[in-house]
Order: structure tokens, then C-alpha cells, then sequence
């Protein structure tokens, strides 16, 4: 039987993140396009100007912070559980998810190079989110879909969540994090002792 | 916790719903015969035996696929049978770990990058045929045209497929299975994520119902499953060497992304599971948002008002 399970690389999913190498070329002239161009823009600098490592991860996470919308996307990941959890478990929570997203974009970025991110159609949305509609060139293989989601949730326009050829960030986040507390008695505090024993290391 | 538990049909009875389920195109009838032409080369008892279970196997998927309703998608993946799902899934990384995984590391970084492009570009003129025939049932008869003209010019000028001389001549590649055919004619009441419940195949990894449904017509309409069987070609020399060379190349592939997933999930198999799910209804939705654009967006709507 033929791997016919070999469909797209689905797994793209690691590529998300890539929007960052990249030229950007683009004629955006909304403020969510802006948004992206700007947000990739500085992700190229980082990766320019350093290797990967804390310094890297440092340069990151400080992106994350300005321009993706973290508490927003740390509360649709965690669903139903973020209202079970308590004000300090919230806090550690998104310190924690934050520490590893940075140091999987850092590490991520390590591999690439050359690519080049085109925005193409922005999408605005009666409920005030943008979907901004791109496409990451790679230098051999298939280009890659990438859609940003952005959207104002009181703290300015932010970046909410990232899809990779259909792939959402969040919506993969939320069925790991939450599978992660069915089996580990239902409560937020074992995912948060795992999330912060990773970032320890 | 999560689980989506799927609508029963208690609306319609069994004999509705073959009254729903029933042809009434009038070339809709012949999908039947039009199949067993297709493998009429084959010996009586196997064509036989794989028509009859290609046909059930529709027949149960678009059941399965439309029996839940006032689906919003915000749900995770229908996992009834996530134990041996997780047995299964534990068994394929073992395998994988010991014997897949190295052998494609190696196959990456030994052979070289034109002999892996020649080898991809085999398989998947190969894979040709069953793109073709399942574009004709979604409807895109020209589409299916380009795919069999590019299946041609690839075989011949490409030296048997070795070099994909169609995309350089501007035929792009398409690549459909029947699990987004029948994705794609589940109807608008079932969600693109609904595809039955999640299946761990042996090797062949994430699956659900309409999906191995797919696998399995793919198998039975493709000429180059049939012809080798029809010919009495030794297993060992064809078949055995295609489906390695796919595993390999289809692993070697998927290794980045793979190995990132699993890095950065704290539960590996949901995390598949999830971007599996998602992966496969984007494919579905991108043949139904021909008429139907807005199908995601008001998804991604409703997730807000769930959460």
C-alpha cells in the first residue's frame, strides 16, 4: 500500500515559525498587514545579527512580547481550564508557555534560510480580527500557506494566533495542553510544573 | 473530557437515510460499473471482492461523515477509540525510533539531493493516475486533463517520471485522494474536521474513518496496484520497492516538522492529532470554499463564542 498518508507536509507545522529568515516583500497597506511586515522584519534582524542561543532566545521572546497578543493566546490554549485555574497559576502559566515558544522559534529559525514572506490578501472580520493571508517561499519544495490572525483584545493591535498550511498554533496548542490535563488529573498544575521543569533546562 | 460526542442520527431511520444516500444523477448509477471497468483486468474474485468493499466503504464513510449536525469544529478530534489509537501510535514510534527514522536520516543526508528529487518525482508520477480519477469525481474534469497530459509528458519526456518536465512546460501538480473527495461531498452540515473517528493505521500513522476510507479506494483504483497484480509481477520486485522508497522519502520529508512537533508538545499524540485534523480539513475546505468562502472564517468566529 502506498504511504498515500503522505499527503502534504501537514507537519509544516514546524515551519510556522519561519516567517522569520525572510525578505518581506509585500503591499500591505493595512494596519494588520503592517503588523506582520514589521513583526518579520525584526525577526530577520535577530537573525542576522545572532546565532542561537540565549541571546537569540532573549531577542525573541522580546518580539513576542510586543507584538503577539500572549495572555490572549495562553487563555484560548488552555480552554475550559483557564477559568479552573487560579490568578498565580495564570501568571506562571504564560511565563512558562512563553519561555517555550521563544526557545522553540529560536531554535527553529537556526534551520533556515532564504526564504521569502509574501502578505497577500488581508481579510478584516465583523468581530474586528484580521486574517492576514501569506505565503512563505522556500528555496526548494512547496511554498508554505501562513495565516496571521490579529486582532485588538485591549492591548493594541497584537498578532492571536499563527495557521501553517491549515495548521493552527493555538488550536494545536490547546488539544495538547488540554489532552495533557485529562490524563493528568483534570487540574492545570501538573501542565505547569511540565511547561516550567522545560523551561529550566 | 473533550470528546466530541457525535449526534446519533435519531432523526432519520436506516431506511431514510438510504433513501438519502441514493443516486439521482443518472451517471450516478454507474460510479459502480465505471469502477469495475477500471479494474475489469484484474482476476473475477479479487475484482469482485475489492469493488465490494470499495463500495461499502463509501457507503459507511458517508455515513459516518453525516450523521453529526450543528458541528461548530471548535471541538477536539472524535477520538473514541484512543486507547488502542495510543497502543498503536506507541507501536509505529518503536518501529519508527529503530528502523524508519535512521534509515531516512541517512537517506537525507547520504544520497544526493538530485537522486532524491528523481526518486520524488517517481512516486509521484506514479501517484498520478489516482489524482486524476479522484479530480474527475470532485467535479474538475479539466483539472483531471492537466494531471493525466502532465502523467504523459513526465512518463515519456520525464524518462519514466524521472524528471518532472510538466511543471517546467507550466502543468502544476495536483495532488487529491478520496478521502477529500468524499470530504468534499460529506455536505455543508459536516465540519471538514469531522472525519469519523481517529485512526492510528499501523506504519501509515494519523487517520481517521474518511480518510483509511480513502486509503483503501486509492488502493483499489490505482493502475499501478492493479496492472502488477493483472501482469503477475513478483510482489518483491515491484511493490515491495514502492513502498519503501515512499516510507523513506515521505519520512525523510516530514523529519523537520515531526521532530519539532514532538519536541514542543507535552502530548505528542494529541498534538498529531490535532494538526492532522487540521491539516486534512484545510485541504477539504480549499475544494468546497470554490463555492463556499467563508466556511473557516465563521468556524474561527464561533471558537470565540465557545471559548
Amino acid at each position: 500500500m502506498p504511504l498515500s498518508a503522505c499527503r502534504r507536509d501537514f507537519l509544516g507545522l514546524a515551519a510556522g515559525a519561519a516567517a522569520a529568515l525572510l525578505a518581506v516583500s509585500a503591499a500591505a497597506a493595512d494596519p494588520a498587514g503592517d503588523l506582520i511586515q514589521s513583526t518579520a522584519g525584526e525577526v530577520i534582524d535577530i537573525i542576522k545579527s545572532t546565532t542561537p542561543g540565549a541571546a537569540r532566545q532573549a531577542a525573541i521572546q522580546q518580539v513576542l512580547q510586543t507584538k503577539f497578543d500572549l495572555p490572549y493566546m495562553g487563555q484560548t490554549a488552555l480552554g475550559a481550564n483557564w477559568n479552573k485555574a487560579s490568578e498565580a497559576q495564570r501568571v506562571r502559566f504564560l511565563k512558562a508557555a512563553e519561555t517555550a515558544e521563544a526557545r522553540a522559534y529560536s531554535e527553529r529559525f537556526g534551520q533556515y534560510g532564504g526564504q521569502t514572506l509574501v502578505i497577500n490578501k488581508v481579510t478584516p472580520r465583523a468581530n474586528g480580527v484580521s486574517i492576514v493571508d501569506s505565503r512563505l517561499n522556500q528555496s526548494n519544495g512547496q511554498p508554505l500557506k501562513l495565516e496571521w490572525e490579529v486582532r485588538d483584545a485591549g492591548r493594541g493591535l497584537r498578532i492571536t494566533d499563527v495557521k501553517i498550511e491549515g495548521v493552527s498554533m493555538v488550536m494545536t496548542r490547546r488539544s495538547d495542553f488540554n489532552s495533557y490535563i485529562q490524563n493528568n488529573g483534570g487540574t492545570v498544575e501538573p501542565l505547569i510544573n511540565e511547561l516550567e521543569a522545560r523551561a529550566a533546562r | 473530557m473533550h470528546f466530541k460526542v457525535q449526534a446519533p442520527c435519531a432523526t432519520l431511520t436506516v431506511e431514510q437515510q438510504r433513501e438519502a444516500f441514493r443516486p439521482r444523477v443518472p451517471w450516478a448509477g454507474e460510479l459502480d460499473a465505471g469502477l469495475a471497468l477500471m479494474i475489469a483486468s484484474v482476476p473475477k474474485s479479487v475484482t469482485a471482492g475489492v469493488r465490494r468493499s470499495a463500495v461499502m466503504a463509501a457507503l459507511i464513510a458517508a455515513f459516518l461523515g453525516g450523521c453529526a449536525s450543528g458541528d461548530t469544529g471548535a471541538a477536539e478530534p472524535w477520538d473514541p477509540i484512543e486507547t488502542p489509537n495510543r497502543f498503536m501510535f506507541a507501536v509505529n514510534r518503536t518501529v519508527d525510533m529503530i528502523a524508519i527514522r535512521p534509515l531516512a536520516v541517512m537517506y537525507r543526508d547520504g544520497v544526493p539531493e538530485r537522486a532524491q528529487k528523481g526518486v520524488r518525482n517517481l512516486l509521484d508520477n506514479l501517484g498520478e493516475p489516482v489524482t486524476a480519477i479522484n479530480e474527475v469525481f470532485q467535479g474538475d474534469p479539466s483539472r483531471a486533463a492537466t494531471t493525466m497530459a502532465r502523467f504523459l509528458v513526465n512518463s515519456t519526456l520525464g524518462l519514466a517520471g524521472l524528471f518532472d518536465v510538466a511543471t517546467m512546460l507550466g502543468m502544476k501538480r495536483t495532488k487529491e485522494d478520496a478521502g477529500q473527495t468524499i470530504g468534499m461531498w460529506a455536505g455543508k452540515g459536516v465540519e471538514p474536521e469531522n472525519g469519523g473517528f481517529y485512526l492510528v493505521l499501523p506504519l501509515v500513522g494519523p487517520s481517521n474513518a474518511r480518510d483509511a476510507t480513502g486509503l483503501m479506494i486509492d488502493y483499489a483504483i490505482d493502475p499501478f496496484q492493479i496492472l502488477p497484480i493483472a501482469l503477475n509481477v513478483d510482489w518483491f520486485y515491484y511493490s515491495a520497492p514502492r513502498y519503501a522508497l515512499s516510507v523513506i522519502d515521505y519520512r525523510s520529508r516530514t523529519m523537520f516538522a515531526l521532530d519539532d512537533l514532538e519536541k514542543n508538545s507535552v502530548d505528542y499524540y494529541a498534538a498529531l492529532r490535532s494538526a492532522y485534523t487540521q491539516n486534512r480539513a484545510e485541504l477539504i475546505r480549499a475544494k468546497r470554499e470554490k463555492t463556499d468562502t467563508k466556511g473557516e472564517l465563521e468556524r474561527r468566529d464561533n471558537l470565540a463564542l465557545v471559548k
